[in-house]
Formats: structure tokens, C-alpha cells, sequence
């Protein structure tokens, strides 16, 4: 069997992480938004029969949705790592590094594992109590949003990392949108309060909006970390820019450039 | 002092702590056999009113040691840097999944420690912290997964005359990401191979983890002393 290009690709391991992290984050939107269809929530003033009702309506698609998170779900730590070693070329102390890795690691259980376990419980025993299945409801919808500090921190140390940086690793405006980012973890905290309006889990502000930064956020940081690896030249000064076109050598990669 | 030395300190912990994750294992009442998802709220509430006592302590064992994992998957990371990797992004995948794995287990005995709590409630009250006890404690698979995926790369990956690890534990390990594929599909069903007590979500699940410990460490072992023949010949 011939050996495939990609393994004396002194870049390989970078390359296979960003591919799982496009693997990673296609698998999160299609479970999310189309087979569970749990984004956009649903509605935080539901009555318990009504939450009955939702559950009834999407019941093996829970099941089968967040069965392929529960198996699939730990790539996440691929762009958390790719992202890692993006702060580790930048010329801050590696404390922002690890600060990073950690933050978004921890971050797995309270922000992700909840609610694939909630709305699996909830979906497992369709007849229970409809007020204990809305308990269930809203321990499945206010983890996933309400989890908030470690990606407003991490955001922080990953901004603050990129302004601080002279490697040139990301661009000055992507420290910015990490702000965005930040900010957005600041105005869901009204979730945890209002059960309607623009500030309810559901709501323009604390949905609506959040889910467009967050969208933009992770399509500019897919696309500027595989600039970076297109960059990498391993050493420690400030990274070259982007080769041309004809000199990347990476066909698939160069075939989803925008 | 040896830098290997408090490696082979923690090493050799492993085996005191495999010690009382077996013991809690076999002191939960509802392991041997597990208990069914079909049971009743009312059947479900009994348990925890007749078992009170020893879920409550083989929980709390698993809830001090569980953790234990981590310091081991540190061992493993730590042999990591001696693979012919051009960059740390391996090793930033298993350090970022070696917390999650064992806190998703972390979160189970929270829940199964909750229902012996007070377990007189209002059984549906109970069934629910039983149900959220089993299905993170079956479903919670994605970080060991991911561990052993990442794993299993990093030593294919491992091209040298003398890898860190053999090629077999690359295969090995893909074939235990496999092995805990199926537990991840326990919500769908109440019966059978994939119901949370069933063949494939329980026994193959469950064996495959420790299968996986038993190698791990084996492999582990003989790798920590290979470092420190090479530590005492530099000396």
C-alpha cells in the first residue's frame, strides 16, 4: 500500500488535529441543530405538560443525537490543543498556554456531558412526572448555557495572549473578537433569571445573538489556525506570512480555503 | 533524586489503587449484577432503603480514587515527550481529556451517593438520581475514547527505531475505543446488549477499562524502567 503524503508531512499532527476539529465542530451542529434540534432551545416558560410534549416530539432523536456525542464528543480536545500550541508560538509565558488547555478542558463536563446526560434521562422514561422531567429540562438547557466563566476566562487569556504576542501568531483583530466572545458568556447570565424576553435562554440576546458571535468566532479561529499551520516554520521568532498559493503543498486543505 | 524515582512512586501506586476500585466495584450492590433499567420507581427506591449502607460506601470510595486515573495518564504524557513528534499537540489532546474522563465517573457517584442520601423520598424522586447516576456512569465515554483515539495516533505516529510504545498498543488501543463504542447508544434502549446493563454497555464496556488499566500499566512499566537504565547510564 502506498503511504499516504500527509504522514512525511512534517506538519501531520497539526494537520490531523485541525481536520478532526472541522470533524469535531460539524458532528456538534448537526446533532445540535438538526437531529436533536435542542439549538434554538426550547422554550424556558414551557408547563411541564408542555415540556412532555417537546420531548415527546424529538424522543429517538435525542437519543440517537447525543448517543454520537456521547461517543464522539471527546475530540473537542483536538482544537482545544491546536489552539494551545498557538498561544505555546506566541511570546507570552506559557502560563497562558496552560491556562487555556485547562480551562476548556474542565469545561467538557459541566458544559457539554450535562446536557447530552439530561436530555438523554429525559428522553429515556418519556412517561415520568412532567414536573421532575421539566427539572430535567431545565438542568439539560441552563447547564449548557449557564456554564459561562470558563469560556469567559479562557476567551480573556486567549485575547489577552494574542495583543501581548510579537510572533504575530493571530491576528490583533481576532483578539478582539475573543472579547466578543467573552462578552457574550457576560450577557447569558440573565438566563439563570428571566423565563421569557430577550434575556431568557431562548431569547434574542441571550441566544440569538450569542450563537451569531459564537458562529463567527469559531469560523474565523477554524480558518486563522490553519493560516497558522500553513505558517508554522517551527521555530520561534515571528511567523512568516502566508506562503503563496502554489507553495502550501496541502491539496485538501487548500481545497476548503474560502 | 531521580526524576524517574517519583515516577515510579506514583507507578506504583497503581496496583494499591486497583485494589479499591475493585473492592468498591464489588461492594456496590448494583454492579454484580447491575441493575436493570426496567425496575420500577418503587422497585428502584428499595434498593437504595435495603442497600443503603454499602452504596453509600462504595461510592465514596469511588469518589476519592477515581481521580486516581489522572496522575497515571500524566505517566503516560510524560513518556509521550520521548515520541519522534514534531510538536506537543498530542500531548495537549490526552492532558485534554485525562480530567474529563474520570470526572464524567466523578458525576456518576455524585448522583448514585445522592439517591442513598435520603431514601425515603418519593421513589420517582429516587429513579431519577438512579437514572442520572447510570447513564453518565454508561454514556460517559467520549474523553476515554477520545484518550485511547489519541493514544492509538500518537504511537502509530511514533516512527523511530525504538518507539516509546510498541505498534501493538496503537492497535490495542483503537480496539478498546471501539469496545466502548456501544455504552455511548445506552439511552436508547431498555433491554438487551445495549441497555445500560447489558452485555455490550456493561460487560464488554467495563471489561475493556480494565483490560485497558492491566496493558497500560504493563506497557507503562516497562517503558518507566527503560528511562531509568538510560537515567543511570548518563549519570
Amino acid at each position: 500500500m502506498k503511504r499516504p503524503a500527509l504522514l512525511d508531512d512534517p506538519k501531520r499532527e497539526l494537520w490531523l488535529a485541525w481536520y478532526a476539529t472541522i470533524g469535531f465542530y460539524s458532528l456538534y451542529t448537526v446533532v445540535f441543530f438538526i437531529i436533536t434540534r435542542t439549538q434554538p432551545p426550547g422554550k424556558p416558560w414551557y408547563s411541564p405538560n408542555q415540556v412532555v410534549g417537546w420531548f415527546a416530539g424529538r424522543h429517538e432523536d435525542l437519543l440517537i443525537g447525543f448517543a454520537l456525542i456521547f461517543i464522539l464528543g471527546g475530540l473537542s480536545a483536538t482544537s482545544i490543543a491546536l489552539i494551545t500550541y498557538s498561544i505555546r508560538r506566541m511570546t507570552v509565558s506559557r502560563a497562558f498556554a496552560y491556562s487555556y488547555l485547562i480551562l476548556y478542558a474542565v469545561s467538557a463536563v459541566p458544559g457539554f456531558l450535562f446536557i447530552c446526560v439530561a436530555m438523554t434521562v429525559g428522553a429515556f422514561r418519556p412517561d415520568r412526572n412532567p414536573e421532575i422531567l421539566r427539572w430535567i429540562y431545565d438542568l439539560g438547557f441552563l447547564s449548557f448555557s449557564g456554564t459561562m466563566g470558563v469560556f469567559l476566562i479562557g476567551s480573556l487569556i486567549w485575547m489577552l495572549a494574542i495583543l501581548l504576542d510579537k510572533n504575530r501568531v493571530f491576528p490583533v483583530w481576532f483578539g478582539y473578537l475573543n472579547l466578543c466572545n467573552g462578552l457574550t458568556e457576560v450577557v447569558v447570565a440573565p438566563s439563570w433569571i428571566f423565563h421569557a424576553g430577550v434575556f431568557a435562554w431562548n431569547g434574542v440576546i441571550a441566544w440569538w445573538i450569542n450563537v451569531a458571535v459564537f458562529g463567527l468566532y469559531t469560523g474565523a479561529f477554524i480558518l486563522l489556525l490553519r493560516n497558522m499551520i500553513l505558517r508554522e516554520d517551527f521555530g520561534t521568532g515571528p511567523m512568516p506570512d502566508l506562503p503563496p498559493e502554489e507553495g502550501r503543498g496541502h491539496m485538501l486543505a487548500e481545497f476548503m480555503a474560502p | 533524586m531521580r526524576r524517574t524515582t517519583g515516577e515510579l512512586i506514583i507507578f506504583w501506586a497503581l496496583p494499591g489503587v486497583a485494589i479499591i476500585w475493585i473492592a468498591a466495584f464489588f461492594l456496590f450492590p448494583g454492579f454484580l449484577p447491575p441493575m436493570s433499567p426496567q425496575w420500577s420507581a418503587q422497585k428502584v427506591a428499595a434498593f437504595y432503603v435495603n442497600h443503603t449502607s454499602r452504596v453509600r460506601y462504595s461510592m465514596i470510595l469511588f469518589n476519592w480514587f477515581c481521580v486516581a486515573l489522572i496522575p497515571i495518564l500524566m505517566l503516560i504524557v510524560e513518556r509521550m515527550r520521548g515520541m519522534a513528534h514534531r510538536t506537543p499537540i498530542l500531548r495537549y489532546c490526552v492532558i485534554g481529556v485525562a480530567g474529563a474522563a474520570p470526572i464524567a465517573f466523578l458525576t456518576a457517584t455524585i448522583f448514585w451517593l445522592l439517591a442513598a442520601f435520603r431514601p425515603d423520598r418519593p421513589p420517582a424522586l429516587t429513579q431519577l438520581y438512579n437514572d442520572l447516576a447510570w447513564i453518565t456512569f454508561s454514556c460517559g465515554v467520549p474523553f476515554l475514547v477520545a484518550l485511547c483515539l489519541f493514544l492509538a495516533v500518537a504511537i502509530y505516529l511514533d516512527e523511530q527505531a525504538r518507539p516509546v510504545f510498541a505498534r501493538w498498543v496503537g492497535h490495542f488501543n483503537l480496539l478498546i475505543a471501539i469496545a466502548l463504542v456501544p455504552a455511548g447508544f445506552a439511552g436508547l434502549t431498555l433491554t438487551g446488549p445495549f441497555a445500560w446493563n447489558g452485555f455490550l454497555s456493561f460487560w464488554v464496556k467495563n471489561v475493556a477499562i480494565a483490560l485497558w488499566l492491566v496493558v497500560m500499566a504493563l506497557v507503562l512499566g516497562e517503558t518507566i524502567g527503560r528511562d531509568r537504565l538510560a537515567e543511570q547510564a548518563s549519570a
